[in-house]
């Protein structure tokens, strides 16, 4: 490794291993890690008393648990689907912000998986989904979008993370490397796993890294059309939608490319790394972002034109989700996601930090009030009109809510302050490739 | 109180009562050294101390039997040793089985009238209770109340101990300090001596009014009931020149027309009438009967009328003067209501198969008219009969009115209060609770230290109706014994034995109830007395029909001149507390009310148009005025009240009800009038404040969805196109369950959903739950709405679990916990559910109901001694839902099976199905051809809820039959 090519990432590995990170850090540390306590909290709690400490109730069985696992989920999807493509494809801007989207994908589904866990009446029998030879032989019940769900999370939970961790490995050696004390060096060394940067090495990891990719792509599509599924092949009038996993996996990469937005904005503002990220990334990202938009709202569009082709009880209930009770959740969402994001139809705004941090926000968001619109809105339109009610979220969920960004936030403030946040090896290898043509 | 005991068995019982249960056993050798124990031992147990060695383990063993059954001995205030053995239980079969419950057939009392029931009895624990298809009152059927009684029967709160000004004494100091009081009164015949009680149909009662009476010549009696019927029976006297009761039987009555009550769910007869007018109905030879309800606040004989004509009390008077003008001269007075021909005609068409009845709320002058047109039609002796009043009352017992009048004048020095609650019933003028504290000694008999509890001197709990011996009438005279079906759970008298020691007689209640039978059969008392125990009722003890003619000078008085301004009030016992007696009781607090859907609470009822003046919505506050009396109390707009008029329902607004009871609702006697009880003239303004009104029914209409189908009466049903499953069909060898629920039947009135709470154990979950939309019944009656909200078409239509066929919640559960069985149910299995919830979504019907919390370890939750032990209780965090008793199918398998033989038809009769008046609900094997529900579910009106999606569900209903409107 030639002297230069140890300069040129030297700040992006200086940050994890630099003793001190600065006041900043340590209060946001404080704040996520408040919450992070929080949700510690509303889990103990909602296992000790049961879901009825949250707003569910008879038919609104679902509240705040399912509208955030599919939120985490969509931000999760997007994130690895866009981190995947550029792998795959090479992408330039893979250099640049691979290495925390796929962060983020993993922090969001490990915040997705404590819901439905915890959303159950009870939480503590969640295995018997999984099909283990149980003395009584009752197998899971196959047929059941709950029981993909599990597969689907499994699977998505160890694919993202691999995806995150096989990335890792030559920047954690380069880290092991340039590491002062021994027990650092140690702890990097084993997460490491032996790489000496060997071209045999290097073989083998481009041919890992490519197979996980790919691996992401086909799941991605699985993971939210599971989601999707689970409302829709219900006969809930608003929710039985053929189109329903469309919509969830086209919002919920608009939503994750937004948050990876966000991040990356942050980031680039936060630890001063605008050599790494640089502006054309940003832009590329924000046009990007801006496409999803588009097609989200095509997709709402869409969902109108669905309803509106649909049997009565499915347009009385679009209609509902509209104008009833819960139309703001609905007009929320179509502002916050699709017509905000037009703003990065301007350069100006693409480039500009508070434009991103603004944007990439509204996206998630909108999103948020969409799957709140699609579960409880569109749930209040029933066959019988004798069991309509209405849904309240009680501070029990929101307090689970807020303290899912905390866990979110605390587990994105730690892979910045101990991993490095842009692939070093990527940056290296594009570095060369500039200097040699 | 007991006397002469051969050993003290009293302070055995006080030592008893006083430990607890661990501490008992802990302490019982060191019990068993004391000498009196080794008395009672000897006593019991001769054995013991015949043997002349006895080692330490047998003699401990037979110890803990025996101090088991002294600590059940402790309970009972005086009487044990006296409780026979419970003779009656040759309902299910001969002898008793260890695990097999009894029947006992006894009386509920409601309004001083008896309702004959079956308890079941588990175990020594009663755990339910069904009708006595043998009771004229009953037919096999229950109300709310009866369902409900068990219930009251473990309340926490029922008093268990005496009390004086508020202490707790023990039995023997209350003995002390009565008997000597009552042999000053013996020796003063009674002079000073009030006595209040309700007016009572027991036979026994009334006997020992008598004796009383003779040995306490000068003491004055009062009658009191906040749902009497005075009116009625004034009437009664104006007309026929006596008093009488009314017996209606609608099987017969081809026209009826009602003013204002409710026949199916107020009148003492109120089961039976609702199962005689749906015979009737059922009748396929005759065309079927026309009901017209004129009423105030919508009732349930008013949602099945074919015509209902909403009515301000104060037009009630002038509708019917017309309508018996109309029926003399043959053409309706000028400017009298368009309706009256049409219901002329249709009076005259039927002739004497035709039936007026006025409710309990009416003026005497409607009552009299009432009677009138009856007799004139010839209605008495067909569709009415009169028989000698079932709660007679001696011409010298006086009102509360008459009691206040004493009070305040001095000269009552002892006061008894036998039953009931009239410190808080009574009406607003007059202050019974502080008069009560101005007599010099007051007592107060009753089940709870309630708010006439607090204001005597001496309180004496009573026992409860299922504790204790006696006999009540039904509405038609027949008399039902009443045994106790469980050791008492609390110590307590009941009003036999009060009277019965006052009168001198020793403290038997079998005894009492005996003498009175003894009396009346003389030779055979044995046999016979054997047989109405085990039968319930004493055979052909209906009163025979009294001949009543029109006195010659009567003539109708001229109408009292309606009040011009104002707003009627009228007051209507409440369909879940009643008069507010059953205010503690858990379950009826949360049963909806069949119209509003309202629980925990009441509300004053409007008509749409009153609110729409007022500017008012459901749960705003008004204030009503009434004689300057006034009481806030929330709103609900109720479609097809009269307008100009506010119903409130009596019973809520508990000061000392108990710990579910109290606080509850508004207390609608604190503007009741004595002089005007049932109709006042107010003004109502709008509070400007909002007060929740808790409803499990939000939605009224059924936005023009099929979900409750009718047919004219040869219509039949378009048949539902069959649509293709990608599922393969069940196989079903043996039996196939299904359920055929006739939405002409339904009256709405409830008794299945408390049934079915009382079989399934189901949870009471509190006012914030219900408010959250977590009841947990498992059979719910929706209530629908059709036409003009002045008048409304209204629909009732039970929804229990469909166990559909294709049952959607079958395929999303992850963990296989709602599986389809072998005979077509759609099984729980609570073990394997982890909560997800997912099945509740896919429920198009939306009957499963989820525990969201431990309901069952809550304040207000049922005590675990009544629950039915075939019934898993749910744990938190499991879905539940009706399961079609399988419990009882399970039994009556094993009943078959052990006599080697098939099943039944009609052997399987689910909790809701008994309950039903109505005969609604009809339960059985669909494979079998010939069985009555699979005929239900060949007729042309047989439709399935929901069809168009293919659940095919297990339940299905036949559409209910209206006639085509006359008046277009």
């Amino acid at each position: 490794m030639s002297s230069e090519a140890i300069a040129v990432t030297t700040p992006v590995a200086e940050v994890p291993l630099s003793r001190r990170f600065g006041r900043v850090w340590w209060c946001a540390l404080v704040v996520s890690g408040g919450l992070v306590l929080l949700l510690g909290y509303t889990l103990v709690s909602v296992t000790i008393l049961g879901v009825g400490i949250w707003g569910v109730n008879i038919p609104f069985v679902w509240g705040f648990d399912l509208i955030n696992y599919a939120w985490w989920i969509g931000i999760a999807n997007g994130a690895s689907l866009f981190a995947a493509i550029l792998v795959l494809r090479r992408h330039d801007l893979r250099t640049a912000v691979n290495r925390f989207a796929e962060g983020v994908a993993f922090f969001a589904v490990i915040c997705a998986g404590i819901f439905p866990i915890f959303h159950l009446g009870r939480p503590w029998l969640f295995y018997w989904t999984f099909p283990y030879p149980a003395t009584f032989e009752v197998w899971p019940q196959f047929r059941s979008t709950l029981t993909w769900d599990f597969w689907a999370i499994s699977t998505h939970a160890i694919v993202t993370s691999l995806l995150w961790y096989v990335g890792l490995i030559p920047d954690l050696a380069t880290l092991r490397d340039r590491a002062r004390r021994k027990s650092v060096q140690r702890i990097y060394g084993i997460f490491a796993l032996g790489w000496r940067g060997s071209v045999r090495h290097w073989a083998y990891h481009q041919r890992a890294y490519r197979l996980v990719a790919i691996l992401v792509l086909p799941l991605i599509l699985i993971m939210q059309s599971t989601v999707a599924f689970e409302f829709a092949v219900t006969l809930v009038p608003d929710w039985h939608e053929t189109r329903q996993p469309l919509h969830f996996v086209a919002t919920g990469l608009a939503q994750g490319l937004s948050i990876v937005l966000l991040v990356a904005v942050l980031l680039r503002s936060g630890l001063r790394l605008g050599r790494y990220i640089d502006e054309e990334d940003i832009d590329l990202l924000g046009k990007l972002v801006l496409a999803s938009a588009i097609v989200s709202g095509y997709l709402f569009l869409d969902e109108v034109i669905a309803a509106l082709l649909a049997e009565r009880m499915a347009q009385e209930a679009m209609l509902n989700r509209m104008t009833g009770d819960y139309a703001g959740l609905y007009w929320t969402a179509i502002v916050y996601s699709v017509l905000i994001p037009q703003l990065l139809w301007f350069k100006a705004a693409r480039n500009s930090t508070i434009a991103g941090v603004f944007v990439g926000l509204s996206i998630g968001v909108g999103i948020w009030f969409d799957r709140f619109s699609i579960i409880v809105g569109g749930l209040q339109t029933d066959y019988l009109p004798s069991i309509s009610r209405n849904y309240q979220p009680t501070l029990a969920e929101t307090g689970l809510f807020l303290g899912t960004i905390g866990l979110f936030a605390a587990l994105l403030l730690l892979f910045v302050r101990f991993l490095p946040v842009v692939s070093m090896f990527e940056t290296r290898h594009d570095e060369h490739l500039e200097k040699s043509s | 109180m007991s006397e002469g005991a051969p050993f003290d068995l009293e302070a055995m019982r006080a030592r008893l009562a006083n430990e607890d249960g661990p501490r008992l056993w802990r302490s019982l050798e060191e019990l068993a050294d004391l000498p009196e124990v080794r008395r009672y031992v000897e006593a019991e147990f001769p054995d013991i101390v015949q043997a002349a060695r006895i080692d330490r383990r047998t003699l401990l063993r037979l110890m803990s039997a025996s101090l088991a059954l002294g600590g059940l001995a402790a309970c009972d205030g005086g009487s044990a040793g006296k409780n026979a053995p419970l003779l009656s239980q040759s309902h299910t079969m001969p002898g008793h089985v260890p695990g097999v419950p009894l029947t006992v057939a006894t009386s509920l009392p409601l309004n001083g009238f008896g309702r004959g029931v079956l308890v079941k009895v588990q175990e020594g624990r009663p755990i339910k209770i069904e009708g006595n298809p043998l009771h004229p009152a009953s037919l096999g059927a229950t109300d709310v109340f009866a369902q409900a009684e068990i219930l009251s029967l473990y309340d926490p709160d029922r008093s268990d101990a005496p009390l004086q000004n508020g202490v707790e004494r023990t039995w023997q100091e209350l003995t002390g300090f009565i008997r000597p009081v009552r042999n000053e009164l013996v020796v003063a015949e009674g002079k000073g001596l009030h006595i209040l009680m309700p007016p009572t149909s027991s036979p026994t009662l009334l006997r020992l009014v008598a004796q009383a009476r003779q040995l306490f010549p000068l003491a004055r009696w009062h009658s009191f009931s906040p749902i009497d019927d005075d009116n009625r029976r004034a009437a009664g006297m104006t007309v026929f020149g006596r008093d009488v009761d009314l017996v209606y039987d609608l099987a017969q009555a081809d026209t009826i027309v009602t003013l204002g009550g409710d026949l199916f769910a107020e009148e003492p007869g109120h089961l039976r009438y609702a199962a005689d007018h749906q015979a009737r109905r059922r009748l396929r030879e005759r065309e079927l009967p026309r009901l017209f309800a004129v009423e105030t606040r919508p009732s349930l004989v008013g949602t099945r009328a074919d015509e209902r004509i909403p009515l301000r009390p104060r037009d009630v008077e002038a509708f019917v003067e017309s309508l018996a003008a109309t029926l003399e001269t043959g053409s309706a007075p000028v400017g009298s209501h368009p309706s009256i021909t049409r219901i002329a005609d249709a009076l005259r068409k039927a002739g004497s198969r035709s039936l007026v009845a006025a409710g309990r709320e009416q003026g005497s002058a409607v009552h009299a008219l009432v009677h009138a047109i009856n007799a004139r039609l010839g209605a008495f002796g067909t569709t009415v009969r009169a028989i000698e009043p079932v709660r007679p009352l001696a011409s010298d017992v006086g009102t509360l009115a008459d009691l206040a009048q004493a009070i305040a004048a001095g000269q009552a020095s002892h006061l008894v209060v036998l039953g009931g609650n009239p410190a808080y019933t009574a009406p607003a003028d007059i202050d019974l609770a502080s008069l009560i504290r101005r007599v010099p000694l007051s007592l107060h008999l009753g089940q709870h230290r309630d708010e006439t509890a607090a204001v005597c001197h001496w309180h004496v709990p009573e026992s409860h109706p299922l504790e204790s011996w006696g006999d009540l009438s039904a509405f038609d005279g027949t008399v039902g014994l009443r045994q106790p079906v469980t050791m008492p759970l609390k110590p307590g008298l009941s009003a036999d034995e009060f009277l019965g020691l006052m009168a001198g007689q020793a403290l038997d209640g079998r005894g009492l109830v005996q003498g009175t039978w003894r009396e009346a059969w003389g030779e055979g008392f044995e046999e016979r007395w054997v047989r109405s125990l085990e039968d319930g009722i004493v055979d052909n003890s209906a009163s025979p029909p009294v001949d009543v003619a029109l006195r010659p000078d009567w003539k109708p008085e001229p109408a009292a001149l309606a009040p011009s301004a104002g707003i009627d009030v009228t007051f209507t016992p409440d369909p879940s507390v009643w008069d507010g007696t059953y205010a503690n009781n858990g379950w009826l607090q949360e049963l909806p009310k069949p119209l509003t859907k309202q629980v925990w609470g009441n509300a004053a009822l409007i008509a749409p148009e009153t609110a729409a003046i007022f500017g008012l919505s459901s749960g705003d506050a008004i204030d009503l005025n009434v004689d300057g009396r006034t009481l806030r109390a929330p709103v609900w707009i109720l479609p097809g009240h009269a307008t100009g008029a506010v119903t409130l329902t009596l019973g809520y607004g508990r000061r000392q009800a108990g710990r579910v009871g109290n606080g509850i609702g508004f207390d609608a006697y604190a503007i009741r009038s004595s002089q005007r009880p049932w109709v006042a003239t107010g003004e109502i303004k709008a509070a400007g404040v909002r007060i929740p009104v808790i409803s499990t029914q939000q939605h009224h209409s059924m936005q023009g969805r099929d979900i409750v189908r009718v047919v004219a009466p040869d219509q039949n049903l378009l048949p539902d196109k069959a649509n293709p499953s990608l599922y393969p069909d069940w196989p079903y060898e043996g039996h196939a369950w299904g359920m055929a629920i006739d939405l002409d039947a339904c009256i709405g009135c409830n008794a299945c959903v408390i049934a079915c709470q009382a079989e399934n154990n189901i949870a009471i979950v509190g006012p914030e739950e219900v408010a959250k939309g977590r009841e947990m019944h498992w059979l719910r009656v929706d209530r629908y709405y059709g036409g003009d909200p002045a008048s409304p078409d209204t629909y009732f239509q039970p929804v229990p679990c469909m166990h559909c066929e294709k049952a959607p919640c079958e395929v999303v559960c992850p963990v296989n916990a709602t599986v389809h069985s072998s005979e077509g149910l759609n099984d729980m299995v609570y073990n394997r559910c982890v909560g997800t919830r997912t099945c509740s979504n896919n429920c198009p019907y939306k009957v499963r109901r989820f525990n969201f919390l431990d309901y069952q370890g809550t304040d207000v939750s049922a005590p675990s001694d009544l629950t039915n032990p075939q019934v898993t209780v749910r744990d938190r965090g499991v879905m539940e839902k009706c399961t079609y008793c399988i419990q009882r199918i399970g039994t009556a398998r094993a009943d078959a099976r052990i006599e080697d033989r098939p099943l039944r038809d009609g052997e399987v009769v689910t909790a809701c199905q008994q309950a039903c008046p109505t005969k609604a609900i009809v339960f059985g094997d669909v494979n079998d051809p010939e069985s009555t529900v699979s005929r239900l579910k060949q007729s042309p009106r047989n439709y399935a809820l929901l069809g168009a999606l293919n659940t095919r569900p297990r339940t299905t209903y036949l559409a209910r039959i209206e006639q085509p409107r006359e008046d277009g």
